[in-house]
């Protein structure tokens, strides 16, 4: 889980730059408000390629935060 | 470059200096959009770059709708020719729709060249044409081309060739994107389905590149310094003799062929070639004398043949050139050559010649092409050469600095023009260092928006002498405010050094304009030298740090030396 939480960390960084590190973990679509339906597309393909996968949108519909992205990137 | 990586520039990126170009595009500009600032500001450092996008869809309202900017980028995907062409639309491909789409697609382009000269009035525009395949959409297979597959291509190139024609459009090469994007590569059908956006990463990356040199291409080098033995011929000259080195198919040398053709092709368009090698210097003027020598002797200059170390003769070229070591390229098969040129010449950009790789010495035509590819060629281009070759032979008459009787001597004549839309004044801005009064490089959109300032003028000033013409040689320019003139911009060649010509055109400026001063705009930079040196003629203790300078006609006329060139005004104010 923590390479997970530490290669997710290095893609919120890039998508989000303007987020404070310490607020990743508890980050989702309610409380960042640059975190719209394009941000998503940024942070999954950045998810791509980080963790060396393709990608399928739908497996991660709903996967709105990072506790929720970490855990179907953890699940895979 | 990878989405991360991008990313990463566009967090370092930021400066005073702000920039906006436009994409238009029909699609989700997504990750082209995000490669494309990365590729602007590594092309621009210091430079914030906001890309302007428009309505999905809506290519077209798109093009119509981008105002104010420094350039334009569009990119054009068959589907925004007619919806039908791509995979989100499912009005069908039934066999009687196909002459609906090709009427369609025709009425499209004729719309969309309108709308593109229009744009380029206003900035320059990039146009990437379709990258993406057609669909499959007639009965036939896959091998064999269809019917309107080829019409809807032959509008398609009919559209491209009449846009290219005109001034401020650049069509995106279609080759060199194939040359690194595989066309099976290009198309996410997913992501396309989901989001609208339909390239794969590799493919928007690389479409962003070539689009950003495209619109905005570097500076190019202007000379090459080429090593002759297993280079330029293969051989050992000192003992194979003139007849025995070749460059022919049947020789087995075709390579070097390819070579002189390349360097014969950059030569015309303006680029200096030069020879440094070690030969027995009689050998090397017999070689090239050769009638077959597909790089003829009149577009080399100077030819340095001698036994001393290659850096000493790379040394004389540059001085004989007059230009900086990092516009030059010098092309050896020897590493250890290029190596001692590049510990004494740490600026000039060293390229291998490989003799028996004719796939490598392709590749070496390609990387000289990108360094020295330009646009437009102009007429000072092609004088260039002869304009060196002139001076040289001229400070052989006489010292390396002329004396006043020498240039009275020289039937020196200047012309000043009025140059508001003359591309070569905004060419020499662009490129010039040493004789640059601030180092401030344009935008076309910039350079375009400073000839609107209230009072703006610009000219360019041309010189001749018994020796030949140098072409339009230096740029002045700023506006008139009140009894005042501030200049801002004001480069000369240094192909024209020691002929006074820029006391010429202060004189010439302080007569056109009436003004009681003149304010130049000066900053120091690493390399304009000769500029300060210029100014501590007029100033007590040299130019100084950036600021204004100013100079009143009394004091002009009291410490500028006897002038005796012929005045030629065509520069209306």
């Amino acid at each position: 889980m923590v390479n997970v939480n530490d290669k997710l960390s290095r893609c919120f960084a890039l998508a989000f730059p303007e987020l404070d590190p310490s607020q990743y973990s508890t980050a989702s679509t309610e409380n960042v408000s640059e975190w719209d339906s394009i941000a998503q597309l940024t942070l999954l393909t950045l998810i791509g390629e980080e963790f060396g996968r393709e990608i399928d949108f739908e497996e991660f519909e709903g996967a709105t935060s990072f506790k929720a992205l970490a855990e179907v990137l953890q699940v895979q | 470059m990878r989405l991360g990586e991008a990313l990463q520039i566009l967090g370092r990126a930021g400066g005073e200096r702000k920039m906006r170009v436009h994409l238009l595009c029909g699609f989700m500009p997504l990750h082209l959009e995000t490669f494309i600032k990365a590729y602007l500001t590594l092309r621009f450092p210091g430079t914030s770059s906001s890309l302007a996008g428009g309505l999905y869809g809506d290519l077209e309202g798109n093009i119509q709708g981008a105002r104010e900017g420094d350039g334009a980028i569009a990119v054009i995907e068959w589907s925004d020719l007619d919806q039908r062409l791509g995979f989100r639309a499912s009005a069908g491909w039934q066999r009687e729709t196909l002459d609906d789409i090709v009427t369609q697609v025709e009425e499209k382009c004729r719309r969309l060249e309108a709308h593109l000269i229009e744009l380029a009035q206003k900035m320059p525009v990039a146009v990437a044409s379709p990258s993406l395949g057609l669909p499959p959409m007639t009965h036939l297979p896959p091998s064999q081309a269809n019917d309107c597959e080829v019409r809807l291509n032959v509008i398609l190139a009919g559209f491209l060739q009449r846009i290219a024609g005109h001034g401020g459009i650049r069509l995106v090469s279609g080759s060199k994107l194939a040359s690194i994007s595989p066309s099976n590569a290009r198309h996410d059908v997913k992501m396309d389905l989901h989001a609208g956006f339909p390239y794969t990463l590799s493919h928007a990356d690389v479409l962003a590149e070539v689009s950003v040199q495209c619109l905005f291409p570097a500076p190019p080098k202007k000379g090459i310094i080429t090593d002759l033995d297993q280079t330029l011929w293969k051989g050992i000259l000192g003992d194979v003799g003139v007849e025995g080195i070749s460059w022919s198919l049947e020789d087995k040398s075709q390579g070097h062929a390819i070579y002189q053709q390349a360097l014969a092709s950059l030569a015309d368009s303006g680029v200096l070639v030069a020879i440094a090698s070690k030969n027995d210097p009689k050998l090397v003027e017999a070689a090239l004398q050769r009638p077959d020598l597909l790089l003829l002797p009149s577009q080399i200059f100077p030819v340095e043949a001698s036994w001393g170390v290659k850096s000493e003769a790379v040394g004389r070229i540059l001085e004989a050139w007059n230009i900086g070591a990092d516009s030059v390229v010098f092309v050896d098969d020897s590493q250890m050559e290029l190596a001692e040129v590049a510990e004494k010449y740490p600026g000039v950009e060293g390229l291998r010649f490989q003799p028996d790789d004719p796939a490598a010495i392709v590749d070496l035509v390609w990387q000289l092409r990108a360094r020295f590819g330009k646009s437009e060629v102009l007429e000072e281009d092609r004088l260039r050469l002869k304009s060196i070759r002139a001076s040289a032979s001229a400070l052989r008459e006489n010292t390396v600095e002329p004396s006043a009787d020498f240039l009275v001597r020289s039937e020196a004549k200047v012309t000043l023009e009025t140059a508001s839309a003359d591309p070569r004044a905004f060419e020499l801005v662009n490129k010039t260092n040493q004789f640059n009064l601030n180092g401030v490089r344009y935008t076309e959109a910039e350079w375009k928006a400073l000839a609107r300032r209230p009072g703006a003028f610009l000219a360019t000033v041309s010189y001749e002498d018994r020796f030949g013409p140098l072409g339009r040689i230096a740029v002045i320019g700023g506006y008139r405010e009140k009894d005042r003139c501030y200049v801002d911009t004001w480069v000369m060649s240094c192909r024209a050094f020691s002929r006074q010509i820029e006391f010429q055109s202060i004189r010439q400026l302080f007569a056109k304009s009436g003004a009681s001063e003149i304010r130049f705009r000066f900053k120091p930079t690493d390399r304009n030298g000769p500029l300060q040196t210029f100014f501590a003629h007029f100033f007590n203790g040299g130019a100084g740090a950036e600021g204004e300078l100013q100079l009143r006609p009394d004091d002009f006329e009291r410490l500028c030396p006897s002038l005796s060139h012929q005045v030629n005004d065509k520069w209306s104010m």
